[in-house]
């Protein structure tokens, strides 16, 4: 279970707290996350994008990411483990 | 104040570990006619005082039927010394994380708590009253349907009363920790879970989900909060007032929140109080503050006995760093105006450069180094009054004199400097503020100038035919017509051939040269913070008492 640290909203609370969106790199660098949601053939979908990649720029280091299911949220650990290790992400989304 | 339940209510429930590990359950089930709970801690005298009469409860009833707890408040070890001291042989149980004392809500140990088979009060009482044990036993034999014939002897040497001693709920890091436990009701804030993994997650989580000013905040925990809280004795939940742009209401509460975030202590929160109420005030205006280009933001000056009780700086590095209070009491005050107001840059702050005292300015007027009356009592308020003033301020800026002797000449000086604030010929300005050093404090004294006596030289001094002062070919920066007395306006908005001679001073009025004392008492400098647009259009100052 990860550790957590209860803090006190300081806002107005008219909104829910959000991330702001990292910003988007100018180019691929470091460790790009291809992330699979578990659809049909999203693995496939997924192989083949790893490939192009590889093949586009040799530095660039892939790390593959499985979610149990595209039905639910990624868990928390699920979610820090990919921001821990990867610079950018490729989530694969739709059908 | 105790919450200890009365007689007739449900006795709270718990398991305590014995002193030889053992758990033992009370609330679950009750085999017993009679409970009487006996909570102590080690170094109460009347705890060691009244325990015999205890013992001898629970030698003469357990017989028949009574179950006697004693819960100490104690590490094992002091139990154990208080067992050895006291003789007492009932079951010994270890209230050490304090849950239990605080379930039952006492003040004082000991605390005798009487319940019946099914748990239900019978008696309590919080340390030692004759009467309230006597009513107690006879409770006790009533229920146990026997006859008391050996207690008399040992109870006629103790007095009729003796006060407790405090129970250990009230140590200050554990009342907090048990505030925690309860959910006190203060704390009504939505929590935040912040999962953290290395020590840096929540200061990064912080930072990523836009909620400080650009330095690392304190992560307001519950405890902190509550630590917080106990600096004011206005309940958290009181609305403090509507915070611009979005005219959220800030509750005492988020007030502490935002200043546990500052870095703030609890006895600095009356201040900023103060403050958040004096900027969200119509007359201070702060959305216009916020919103304009102009870059200026809220100056607060405090005066009266609070800046020593808060070693709030009134001298050496004024507006610079190094002391807790001057930093984190601005830095709560916009930490509010961002994170309640909604007040950020690039959203409703526009201001083309901000200014360093956005992240905070708070200062203290030197009111022991001073000839004059402090700014408070200018304003109104008796010198004994602790009180916050809200100036709509730029950065201060230098004024250099280091070689006039006499208070004519340094009064000239500071009005020619003065004349450049904003603009050298934007004349007919509203409030500007001067913050006077000791050592020309000192040059007024000699000299027998009054603040007054300076604002009228500067205004002399600043006065320039008007002329000089309007838009012309080579600099097309001009004193704005709105600024002139009518009389000497045209029906077409211009001004009449008389007017162009007539001269007109730097400020509109001289009462809106705020002057205040301050700085290190070496240094032949003074300050000035210029301000914003005046009056209605803009913001004035505003002085607030500070209550706690």
């Amino acid at each position: 279970m990860t550790d957590s640290l209860v803090i006190l909203d300081p806002t107005d609370e008219q909104r829910p707290i959000v991330s702001r969106l990292a910003q988007r790199p100018s180019r691929l660098a470091g460790t790009l996350g291809i992330i699979d949601i578990s659809k049909a053939r999203g693995d496939i979908f997924c192989d083949e994008l790893e490939l192009l990649l590889a093949k586009q720029s040799t530095s660039v280091k892939i790390e593959r990411f499985r979610k149990p299911t595209f039905t639910k949220p990624a868990a928390d650990d699920f979610r820090e483990e990919v921001a821990e290790r990867c610079n950018a992400i490729i989530q694969a989304l739709a059908d | 104040m105790s919450r200890l339940p009365d007689a007739g209510n449900v006795s709270p429930s718990f398991t305590l570990m014995d002193l030889a590990e053992i758990s033992c359950d009370f609330g679950q089930t009750f085999d017993h006619p009679a409970y009487l709970l006996f909570f102590v801690k080690k170094d109460c005298e009347t705890c060691t005082l009244v325990a015999p009469v205890v013992e001898q409860i629970h030698q003469t009833l357990s017989a028949h039927g009574l179950k006697v707890l004693t819960i100490s408040q104690s590490n094992k070890v002091d139990t154990q010394k208080f067992i050895k001291d006291t003789g007492l042989t009932t079951t010994i149980l270890l209230d050490q994380n304090l849950y239990v004392s605080d379930d039952y809500g006492f003040d004082a140990v000991p605390t005798f708590v009487l319940t019946n088979e099914t748990g239900t009060i019978l008696k309590t009482f919080e340390g030692w009253s004759q009467n309230s044990f006597n009513e107690l036993l006879e409770k006790s034999v009533k229920i146990l349907n026997t006859k008391l014939t050996q207690f008399e002897t040992s109870i006629l040497v103790l007095p009729d009363w003796l006060p407790g001693c405090a129970s250990r709920v009230h140590d200050p890091d554990t009342a907090r920790r048990l505030a925690v436990r309860r959910g006190d009701e203060r704390l009504a804030a939505r929590r935040i879970r912040v999962p953290v993994k290395t020590e840096k997650d929540e200061f990064e989580f912080l930072f990523n989900r836009g909620l400080t000013d650009g330095l690392p905040v304190v992560p307001p925990t519950e405890k902190r909060v509550l630590k917080m809280l106990d600096g004011t004795s206005r309940p958290a939940t009181d609305v403090v007032a509507h915070v611009p742009p979005n005219l959220s209401p800030v509750t005492v509460e988020k007030i502490a929140i935002n200043a546990v975030m500052a870095g703030c202590r609890p006895e600095y929160i009356p201040v900023v109080i103060a403050a958040v109420e004096a900027v969200c005030t119509d007359t201070f205006n702060l959305h216009g503050v916020l919103a304009t280009t102009y870059f200026v933001g809220p100056v607060i000056i405090v005066n009266g006995p609070i800046r020593h009780d808060i070693n709030l700086n009134c001298g050496r590095n004024l507006f610079g760093q190094g002391t807790r209070a001057n930093a984190t009491i601005g830095r709560a005050l916009q930490l509010i105006v961002r994170n309640i107001g909604g007040g950020k840059p690039g959203e409703v702050d526009m201001s083309t450069f901000g200014q360093p005292g956005k992240f905070t300015c708070c200062i203290g007027e030197f009111e022991e180094r001073s000839c004059w009356d402090p700014l408070h009592v200018e304003r109104g308020f008796k010198v004994k009054q602790n009180t916050v003033t809200v100036f709509a301020g730029e950065a201060p800026r230098a004024i250099r004199d280091q070689r006039s002797r006499s208070a004519s000449s340094l009064a000239t000086s500071l009005g020619l400097s003065l004349e450049s604030v904003a603009h050298v010929k934007l004349h007919g300005m509203g409030e500007v503020l001067l913050v006077v050093s000791p050592e020309h404090n000192q040059t007024f004294a000699r000299g027998g100038y009054t603040k007054d006596t300076l604002r009228e030289r500067i205004q002399e001094v600043t006065s320039r035919p008007l002329s000089e002062l309007l838009p012309d070919p080579n600099c097309e920066k001009g004193t704005p017509l709105s600024v002139l007395p009518r009389e000497w306006k045209t029906s077409d908005n211009s001004v009449t051939e008389q007017a162009l001679s007539q001269s007109f001073p730097k400020f509109l009025d001289s009462k809106d040269i705020l002057i205040t004392v301050a700085g290190g008492e070496a240094g032949k400098f003074s300050a000035v913070v210029g301000g914003w647009a005046a009056g209605g259009l803009g913001s004035s100052a505003v002085t607030r008492e500070i209550q706690f």
